[in-house]
């Protein structure tokens, strides 16, 4: 499912590089303690995530290092 | 496109995947032909000729539902493996590699600068592209292609395979770039991945673009 990034999340996106055109490859960690790697954000502001993880909060978003 | 038998399903499973829940596949059809396509979740094989658009037009329970049953069309399915991937998709880079003879990502590439008057194009599902910012700039470390490149795409379709974009939806907005003479920039190839064939001609605005560069979008057709 596609879930739409908080604001703090998209401003840090928008000073990264992307992965390719419109997308950017992250890793995310979640409050819950889960780590989810190597997804991608669409226009800096909508992750597609699986879904069992659309209901929990973001804790960080980073990169990921391919 | 098909519905695999329940003897294919069973082949696919035992072999690997080529990326998140779907295998590229080379299928020898009952006339002894053979075309390549993308199977997705052991049980849906949709051929490259096929647009992928189709995944789009309806849920993916429904499309199974009414896709042709394999039997009497098939012959045998085989998982392509990866490296042989590389190898099909590097005569796809040739062809675009033409550009400065590049073949690998442009982030690996080295830095050049634009010449006077250059125009890129970039392809977006998003008319509100956030990386084009509101003084008409391109952020730094956004993507485009050049404008050669961008004639090979007709629809928003062909956008998301020739430049491999994880986003199925159409990225028929296009906009254009004109940057100031001497703006980095790094030329690469689109390589696969996202299950599409890639092969267009990328180009990575590493420090970005200067104001009022970035014009549009305009709307090309979806498919």
């Amino acid at each position: 499912m596609r879930v739409k990034l908080e604001q703090r999340w998209i401003k840090r996106l928008l000073q990264l590089p992307e992965s390719g055109m419109g997308y950017q490859r992250v890793d995310l960690s979640l409050a819950d303690g889960r780590e989810v790697r190597d997804v991608p954000v669409f226009n800096a502001e909508e992750v597609e995530l699986p879904d069992d993880l659309t209901g929990v909060r973001i804790q960080d978003v980073r990169l990921h290092a391919a | 496109m098909l519905k695999l038998a329940s003897s294919f399903t069973s082949e696919l499973l035992r072999q690997a995947e080529s990326g998140m829940g779907y295998q590229i596949v080379e299928a020898t059809l009952t006339d002894n032909k053979t075309k390549r396509g993308i199977a997705f979740n052991a049980e849906l094989l949709l051929f490259d000729e096929e647009p992928r658009s189709i995944m789009l037009s309806a849920s993916y329970s429904s499309i199974l539902e009414s896709a042709k049953s394999s039997t009497g069309e098939l012959k045998s399915l085989r998982v392509v493996p990866r490296a042989s991937t590389m190898s099909l998709s590097a005569s796809v880079r040739e062809s675009a590699g033409a550009y400065g003879k590049k073949t690998g990502p442009a982030k690996d590439a080295p830095r050049e600068k634009t010449k006077a008057d250059e125009v890129f194009k970039r392809f977006s599902a998003y008319q509100n592209d956030r990386r084009v910012q509101a003084d008409g700039s391109l952020l730094p470390g956004s993507y485009a292609t050049t404008e050669a490149d961008a004639k090979n795409v007709k629809t928003g379709a062909e956008a998301v395979a020739r430049y491999a974009l994880p986003d199925p939806a159409s990225a028929s907005y296009r906009f254009t770039i004109r940057p100031d003479k001497d703006t980095v920039i790094q030329y690469g190839i689109v390589q696969p991945d996202y299950g599409q064939p890639g092969g267009g001609v990328e180009v990575l605005f590493a420090e970005g673009t200067q104001p009022q560069t970035v014009t549009g979008p305009d709307k090309i057709p979806d498919k």
